[in-house]
């Protein structure tokens, strides 16, 4: 193929490069698609059997004895737990607002140097 | 202040009043008779003038002023016009202002031979450039887009994935546009890949391919042509906004700018996982030489998914690709130096790039309304977003989106938009990895 290639003229050879590179290109992204659609699907089911006694431990859990918890209960509890975190904010650190006041020494603020009134 | 300002004033006088009154310079000659006094006087007090002036000469001639010829003075021009765009209009300015700030560095004049410019060895630029000539940044950048994309919208409709391979008919169709303008094979490749409308893609290609140093079987060179192509992709990048939406005006008919997809369905977070592997795997097989691109694609996206890994992840995708993003543009920009940079074939290249993004969206959008005939009913799919087929993610698909909001208000196509848009980034990588194959 690359014997091909070098044997031939530039322009013949962008043809041979653009055909089989857009094939290349479609074919990759065709298996692809192809993959996800049907491939996928077959992947994530064969799964399941796989797991099927071991994945039980999430269906072990029954809901049977919360068939009296209603919205009305989760709103009152949303409403309780937000009530009591906006009660929170009060107990808010005061240390912030409190800021060192005392200044690194330096020379160039120094005021030892302007006192001394002389060049 | 007024003490400074007699400081200064007292200290410049006695600068310029010792050449005057001869101080510091040799007064043997004043001990002879006073005319030859005044003399030597006159001619010392030249010679330091002289040498001033010859100083201020010569650092004249360092000077940008000095060096800088119309090229450099355009490029800069283009550099200022770079930064407009990005902070007025806000195409892309996270490329544009670094690659603007950098098409400036590169472009001040200099003396050669001090290590100043991007094309001496041994200087920052150089050591900062060498990612681009050896095709570091890319792949990096790749990993971080895998760490922000979401594949969902690909993997709940796997056939919007074909849009993303028509739009790479704009890469093969301005390689031979390439061939035909008498660039040689290589050459050609790099220049083609502008039509994937992939910064980092072209890039890597270019670096690879026309890169200065490679020599071609007749024994020639080929032409370093990294900046240009950069710049091209990246600028047409930048005007996708502009270029787009006529085009998609005038192929796809009001009617069918219309159309309203059904939302996609949910994905489970499964088949998200299962998704950068497999893909790597099929499509790394398939070419082999775009593994640094899309294995890094992919890569981070299964940093992403995999749930354990939300740390990588989010240096990925905010910390990393800044950073190399800054060193991308930056040095990218820099290496579009005058006397490198404005050439027939840059403008050649900017030429081909334009009718690259063209020819890309009209195929997207012809594949579209193509696919269109085969689908039935609920399945149809808006033509528009095979516009987004070209990679320039997430900016093709924000144009779809927009573009159909003004035919129907209530139309919302950005989720649809983005499944061709990230499957033309790997569409683009795979082309790359073809032509790289083929011609590297």
């Amino acid at each position: 193929m690359i014997q091909l290639l070098i044997s031939t003229d530039p322009i013949s050879e962008g043809y041979v490069i653009l055909i089989t590179g857009l094939l290349i290109v479609f074919s990759a992204l065709v298996i692809l698609a192809l993959f996800f659609n049907y491939g996928l699907p077959v992947m994530l089911y064969i799964y399941k059997i796989i797991t099927k006694r071991k994945d039980r431990k999430i269906s072990d859990i029954k809901v049977k004895g919360d068939s009296g918890f209603t919205g009305e209960i989760s709103a009152v509890i949303g409403a309780a737990v937000h009530m009591y975190l906006s009660e929170q904010h009060d107990v808010e650190s005061g240390i912030l607002t409190i800021k060192q006041v005392k200044k690194a020494y330096s020379p160039w603020s120094s005021k030892i140097y302007g006192i001394q009134n002389k060049l | 202040m007024k003490k400074l300002i007699i400081i200064f004033s007292a200290l410049s006088l006695l600068i310029f009043i010792r050449p005057v009154l001869g101080l510091g310079t040799n007064t043997n000659p004043t001990t002879t008779t006073v005319v030859s006094s005044t003399q030597t006087d006159i001619t010392e007090d030249k010679s330091v003038l002289d040498g001033a002036f010859d100083g201020i000469k010569k650092f004249y001639s360092y000077t940008g002023f000095a060096n800088s010829t119309s090229g450099n003075v355009i490029m800069i021009i283009i550099g200022i016009i770079f930064i407009y765009l990005g902070i007025k209009f806000d195409y892309e300015p996270l490329l544009l202002i670094p690659i603007g700030a950098g098409v400036i560095l590169g472009n001040i004049p200099f003396v050669a031979g001090n290590q100043t410019g991007i094309y001496e060895t041994g200087s920052v630029l150089n050591y900062l450039y060498f990612g681009v000539v050896k095709g570091v940044y890319p792949p990096l950048i790749f990993l971080g887009i895998g760490a922000m994309t979401d594949f969902s919208s690909l993997i709940a409709n796997p056939k919007l994935m074909l849009l993303g391979g028509a739009a790479q008919i704009g890469v093969f169709a301005t390689f031979l546009g390439a061939i035909y303008l008498g660039f040689n094979l290589p050459e050609a490749g790099a220049i083609g890949i502008i039509g994937g409308a992939d910064g980092p893609t072209a890039i890597f290609l270019s670096s690879k391919l026309a890169n200065g140093v490679n020599i071609l079987p007749d024994g020639t060179t080929v032409k370093n042509l990294i900046g240009p192509i950069a710049i091209a992709a990246y600028s047409y990048m930048a005007l996708v906004p502009v270029i787009q939406p006529p085009l998609m005006r005038m192929l796809i008919s009001k009617k069918d700018r219309k159309i309203k997809m059904k939302p996609p369905r949910a994905v489970t977070q499964k088949e998200k996982m299962i998704f950068p592997v497999v893909a790597l795997i099929l499509t790394t097989f398939i070419s082999p030489s775009a593994l640094p691109l899309l294995g890094m694609l992919f890569f981070g996206n299964l940093l992403k998914e995999s749930g354990r890994t939300e740390r990588l992840a989010d240096t990925a995708r905010t910390k990393l690709i800044d950073i190399v993003t800054i060193l991308l543009g930056v040095t990218v920009g820099a290496s579009t130096q005058a006397d490198i940079f404005i050439t027939k074939d840059s403008m050649l290249i900017f030429g081909l790039g334009a009718i690259s993004f063209v020819i890309a969206t009209c195929g997207g959008l012809l594949f579209a309304k193509f696919m269109n005939l085969f689908l039935k009913g609920d399945n149809k799919i808006n033509p528009l977003i095979g516009a987004a087929g070209v990679s320039a993610v997430p900016d093709s698909a924000r144009v779809v989106h927009t573009e159909a909001l003004k035919s129907d208000p209530t139309n919302y196509l950005l989720m649809h938009a983005m499944a061709p848009n990230v499957s033309g980034v790997i569409g683009s990588a795979i082309a790359a990895g073809i032509i790289l194959s083929f011609l590297g």
